[in-house]
């Protein structure tokens, strides 16, 4: 009958607890679009980063994620694509040469890190064959070339216009070689679009004089989850000579940033949180304010403190639990509604490149933070009536008798 | 058989920093069964004294003893369960809980006293049988009229079978006909169940009636028959 008299009692006064339940939706509507937002900010810059060039894990000669120099090559090639090859955990793996040079058209030059690739493994590596914006991805000729828009704008020049890649040789010589442009690139980091070039994997081996050798293996697990564990197991079958390297090994500070992320959301909860308290203090004081009369009734017919207390918690729990799930459904069904088509934030597009982002952002919701959520504001409604409940159980029974 | 005793009370409080001397070494004895009417002007201390009685508030000085045992000293917690097992209130404005139908209030009190659900209803619509008002059972306070709310009230005052009922201008709301059908009702349970009532009241019907009336006066008891 507790729960009966405290639920009807918060529709006493329907507008007001329709506001204050209100006020509980939009708080949680909020938390859940600023965390699908963020979450989905990180997870692109995250996505866009391993699937344009970074790959799940990388192996190399040890050492040369520091200092990317010409020499080290990867001491048995033919030993990692047999361990490779039989890890079940790996879908695919392609081979690349890396090396710093210069790109040179009629008009203009630029420092570039050029990719010896494979072209039809590369392309179930990473995106650049699906992120063609002019021209074709390789048609199998040796000497094409794969450029960003930008370095495109950069060197002036445009599909079939010549480029010379200059790079030094392990010898110490320069190798030279003259490139068609065959295929123009957009991805959604304005930096990679600026420095990157794709050439086939032989003739970058053929201009360097390579023979056969590569820098490093990219390679694509069945899940993200497992990432670890394949680095790990790689690492096992292999000597002190090589380096296996994940994705949270290559980019340590956006790695960071997502782990801070985690930290931060629960400061947003707090501020949010923290306006919903006191909001729902305000309203279970009026409440209580209100009903002195009848509280002074309550205790002079025998109902004990802890009974009135207890009465204005579950009021105050309804209005939290009633926000809560309201709130939950609106914001996961507005989040999972925009991200479909994500936010346009062409506004911002230059920075959010720069980011490595990308114009478009698509919501992700976080199980964690919705899981955080249904516990968290209802445990702030019920915090938020302490007070009024205490108030209210410190009345004088006679006064409140007599209060009009 | 004594229920009920004051000795020597006073009570003084404080109206705008101003002391009032509310009530003035009354000394009462009130016996089981009693059917007794405090009457007086309007100030003369009777819903002080009431409140007093019912425990609602404490004595400036003085004792007040009931079935023997003095309650001036006992704890919030002790006169509230106090309250719920030996007392029974009726007020001037019937206070029925707005959002409980007329069954539940009168169920209310024996919820507080733990009784199952299953026996309380069942108590509950006996009881409202009794008093006639079955019919009410479903509605809401602000769907009966002032005496029907009046006779809910009764109901609840003595649904947890209480040693006495305070009831503090209990016809004061109510039109002369709908005043005497709750005195009748009210000297039946008297009678019937052998509940002491004590009255605050000015209405010259409730005075009537009275089998004993205690007539205040400026916070002394003037007259006692």
């Amino acid at each position: 009958m507790l729960v009966k008299l405290a639920w009807r009692n918060i529709w006493r006064n329907k507008r007001r607890s329709l506001i204050v339940t209100g006020s509980v939706v939009v708080g949680v509507v909020a938390l859940i679009f600023i965390d699908g937002l963020n979450n989905g900010f990180l997870s692109q810059m995250l996505f866009n980063q391993v699937n344009l060039n970074i790959s799940h894990i990388q192996i190399h000669k040890k050492g040369f994620n520091d200092n990317k120099v010409i020499q080290s090559f990867i001491p048995d090639k033919a030993k990692v694509e047999r361990i490779l090859a039989h890890n079940k955990k790996i879908v695919h793996f392609s081979e690349r040469v890396i090396a710093f040079g210069l790109v040179s058209s009629a008009i203009s030059s630029s420092g570039v890190y050029i990719l010896g690739i494979n072209p039809d493994d590369e392309a179930k590596i990473t995106t650049i064959s699906k992120s063609i914006i002019k021209g074709e991805y390789f048609s199998g000729k040796q000497r094409e070339i794969v450029i960003g828009n930008k370095l495109a704008e950069k060197l002036k020049v445009g599909l079939g216009g010549k480029v010379i890649v200059l790079s030094n040789r392990p010898d110490g010589s320069i190798g030279s070689e003259v490139f068609r442009v065959t295929g123009i690139f957009k991805s959604p980091n304005s930096e990679f679009n600026k420095a990157y070039i794709f050439v086939p994997i032989k003739t970058l081996q053929n201009m360097l004089g390579l023979g056969n050798k590569i820098h490093e293996f990219a390679i694509i697990t069945t899940d993200y989850k497992v990432t670890e564990d394949v680095k790990n197991e790689i690492r096992n079958q292999l000597d002190e000579s090589y380096e296996v390297l994940s994705y949270r090994d290559i980019l340590p500070l956006l790695i960071m940033q997502m782990e801070l992320y985690k930290e931060t959301i629960y400061i947003i909860n707090l501020i949010i949180g923290l306006a919903l308290l006191f909001g729902i203090i305000n309203s279970m004081l009026m409440a209580v304010f209100e009903r002195i009369n009848e509280i002074g009734v309550l205790m002079a017919i025998g109902m004990k403190n802890g009974k009135i207390f207890t009465m204005i918690l579950l009021e105050s729990l309804f209005i939290g639990l009633l926000g809560t799930a309201l709130g939950l459904i609106t914001g996961i069904g507005l989040t999972e509604l925009i991200s479909i088509h994500g936010i346009d934030f062409s506004l911002f597009a230059e920075s959010l490149e720069n980011w490595g982002i990308g114009a478009v952002i698509y919501p992700k919701l976080t199980l964690e933070n919705l899981i955080a959520m249904l516990f968290m504001i209802p445990f702030i409604t019920i915090s938020g009536a302490v007070y009024p409940a205490l108030k209210a159980i410190k009345l004088e029974p006679v006064y409140a008798i007599s209060y009009v | 058989m004594e229920i009920l005793r004051t000795e020597n009370v006073n009570k003084i409080y404080e109206d705008n920093k101003v002391p009032v001397h509310a009530l003035k070494n009354i000394n009462l004895k009130i016996n089981k069964g009693e059917y007794v009417a405090i009457a007086g002007p309007s100030g003369s201390g009777k819903t002080t004294l009431l409140n007093l009685l019912g425990t609602l508030d404490k004595p400036t000085s003085g004792k007040i003893y009931f079935e023997n045992s003095d309650f001036t000293s006992k704890s919030r917690k002790e006169l509230s369960e106090f309250r719920l097992r030996k007392l029974g209130f009726i007020f001037q404005a019937y206070n029925l809980i707005p959002v409980l139908t007329a069954l539940e209030n009168i169920e209310f009190s024996m919820m507080l006293l733990g009784v199952p659900e299953k026996e309380r209803r069942e108590r509950a619509k006996n009881l409202m049988a009794e008093l006639g008002i079955d019919g009410l059972a479903n509605k809401r306070p602000n769907e009966m009229s002032g005496g029907q709310q009046q006779r809910v009230a009764v109901a609840r005052a003595i649904v947890n079978n209480p040693r006495i009922v305070l009831a503090d201008e209990p016809t004061a709301n109510l039109d002369s006909e709908n005043g005497s059908k709750l005195l009748d009702l009210m000297e039946k349970m008297n009678e019937e169940k052998n509940i002491t009532f004590i009255f605050s009241s000015h209405d010259k019907q409730v005075i009537e009636r009275a089998r004993r009336l205690i007539l205040l006066k400026d916070g002394r008891i003037v007259s006692e028959n």
